[in-house]
């Protein structure tokens, strides 16, 4: 009997997942491990498998084949609220807060659902999160009026308020201008320093090979290339799924994914 | 002098469809579901009203006791089942499945209790009033049952925006996804909203049963579609729209009756028609945005 769970110190551990809607491959095959508190990046070109890699783990798909471990335990079967309580927290490429709600309850929800606390505690909480991620002063309005940076540093914030052992970012810099790149960034760190493994999945890969120690380059539901981020952007096979479309989009050229 | 006796008896019933309305839209507005069988489920309430009266004795009025945590529990069961396997194929589905249930509900009942007219038995305070002036009188009970309602939806609205699990049924009605992603089990909280869905329709099919005669298929007849002219005249996703629907629906019906004894129903569906034709978003609505 092998050890599917993996060594204690593995948070994550992906054996032989596959899926495909159609013909098209988003995981192939695939098995990936990760460390507790982790800091992990993945980049790859437009339909690679990347934010499905995420709905993957974070439990909106099921894989055709394969199995998923979290903390020591089988999680494949879960559902994706089941998912986030063990401690998996994710956000959206594109932010989806509840937009009637003010940016307050939204992370309480969060807190509540996600870590179980209740009243004084969770407010508290709430609003320590809050207070990380820079938005203390928007708590009272309501999310709907909130522009694309508030928006993104929501989106993390009620990621971050569900108390996640692994953090699953998706393009949070997408979008952003440079300075608020930076600050978005910024906060990262200091949820990374607090001990969470992340994987980041980014368009803007500068942001990404400042802060990762670890990338991985995802082509067709395939790793191509896994390691050191230099070494892995220099490799041939991740340098040829690259070439002309990502590498100008990082430089902040027209024609960023979206999708 | 009779045109305000109009409008004040319009106001009374105004209130029992908002009673009937408010499941009917929270089940929309959480889930999707668009309940065919709500009519029926408050059928239903009536005669389990009158069961429990035969078999406990307990007075009619009382008798939402025992009906209204019976539906409740059973709103939540049939959530979790049969709905949410009908929703996990598509919303479309929910509308067939919401239909065969309201048939097999009439059916059932007429089948049990035959097709004769009942009534849920107050005793005198089906005739007991009060006057004001020499024209308007106002029934104790048409006033119970608004004051009833309104309590109802007071107390609903406030659940929603300052409870825990209104809260969750909020945020699973903006985004499922986004709701589970902050770790919301969103079966758990659809079964939640069809719970309270259910006992304001049991609380509702009560009413009607003491305000007047019932029969097994008076719920399609008339029950469903008051409900959905409630909310429509309303606006989706208001509880206070959903009140001034039903209470503009019935001072509607009770002008046209005022013209016409049997214009009453034609004048309702005609301002729901004016309604939908000139703020198809209902009066308290939202505008689409999308």
């Amino acid at each position: 009997m092998p050890d599917l769970s993996g060594t204690p110190a593995t948070l994550l551990k992906l054996d032989g997942i596959s899926k495909s809607f159609g013909r098209v491959a988003v995981a192939d095959n695939l098995s990936l491990e990760l460390a507790a508190g982790e800091m992990l990046g993945i980049v790859g070109p437009n339909g690679a498998g990347k934010s499905s890699l995420f709905g993957l783990i974070a439990g909106d798909l099921s894989p055709s084949a394969g199995q998923i471990f979290f903390d020591g335990s089988p999680v494949t079967k879960l559902d994706a609220g089941a998912r986030c309580r063990l401690g998996i927290g994710r956000t959206f490429q594109v932010p989806k807060p509840f937009g009637a709600m003010t940016v307050f309850e939204n992370v309480l929800v969060a807190v509540q659902q996600g870590s179980g606390l209740r009243r004084r505690a969770s407010y508290a909480a709430a609003g320590a999160v809050l207070e990380l991620a820079g938005l203390t002063l928007d708590a009272n309005r309501p999310a709907e009026r909130l522009g694309l940076l508030s928006r993104k540093r929501l989106e993390l914030a009620r990621a971050l308020a569900t108390g996640p052992k692994l953090l699953l970012l998706d393009e949070v810099a997408g979008g952003l201008t440079d300075p608020e790149v930076t600050e978005l960034v910024g906060i990262v760190r200091q949820i990374k320093e607090r001990g969470t493994a992340v994987i980041w999945i980014e368009h803007v890969v500068h942001a990404l090979t400042a802060t990762v120690h670890r990338l991985i380059c995802l082509a067709s539901g395939s790793v191509i290339g896994d390691g050191d981020p230099a070494q892995v952007l220099a490799m041939p096979a991740v340098r040829e799924v690259f070439l002309g479309t990502e590498i100008s989009a990082s430089l902040g050229a027209p024609g960023q994914e979206n999708g | 002098m009779v045109w305000v006796s109009a409008i004040v008896q319009g106001i009374l019933v105004g209130g029992l469809f908002a009673l009937f309305a408010c499941g009917l839209s929270l089940m929309f507005g959480v889930m999707n579901v668009i309940n065919l069988a709500h009519g029926d489920l408050a059928v239903i309430a009536a005669y389990l009203a009158l069961g429990a009266v035969t078999v406990t004795h307990v007075p009619a009025i009382w008798s939402f006791v025992i009906v209204v945590p019976i539906f409740a529990g059973g709103g939540y069961l049939l959530q979790r089942t049969l709905l949410q396997a009908a929703l996990n194929r598509s919303v479309l589905t929910t509308l067939l499945v919401t239909f065969g249930l309201s048939v097999v509900i009439e059916n059932g009942l007429q089948q049990f209790f035959s097709a004769n007219s009942r009534a849920l038995n107050i005793g005198n305070l089906i005739t007991e009033s009060f006057s004001i002036g020499s024209q308007i009188t106002i029934a104790y009970l048409d006033l119970g049952i608004l004051v009833v309602a309104v309590v109802v939806l007071l107390g609903l609205q406030f659940f929603l925006s300052s409870s825990r699990h209104g809260r969750l049924i909020r945020a699973v009605a903006d985004d499922r996804e986004a709701a589970q992603i902050a770790g919301v089990s969103y079966r758990h909280v659809f079964g939640i909203a069809a719970a309270i869905a259910f006992g304001t329709v049991a609380l509702a099919g009560i009413a009607f049963g003491m305000y007047q005669q019932f029969d097994p298929t008076i719920g399609t007849d008339q029950l469903l579609l008051f409900a959905f002219e409630a909310v429509v005249v309303g606006g989706l996703g208001s509880l206070w729209g959903t009140l001034a629907g039903g209470v503009l629906l019935g001072v509607a019906q009770q002008l046209g009756a005022v013209y016409n004894a049997a214009d009453q129903m034609l004048a309702g569906q005609l301002f729901f028609l004016l309604v939908l034709l000139i703020r198809p978003s209902g009066i308290f609505g939202r505008k689409e945005t999308a």
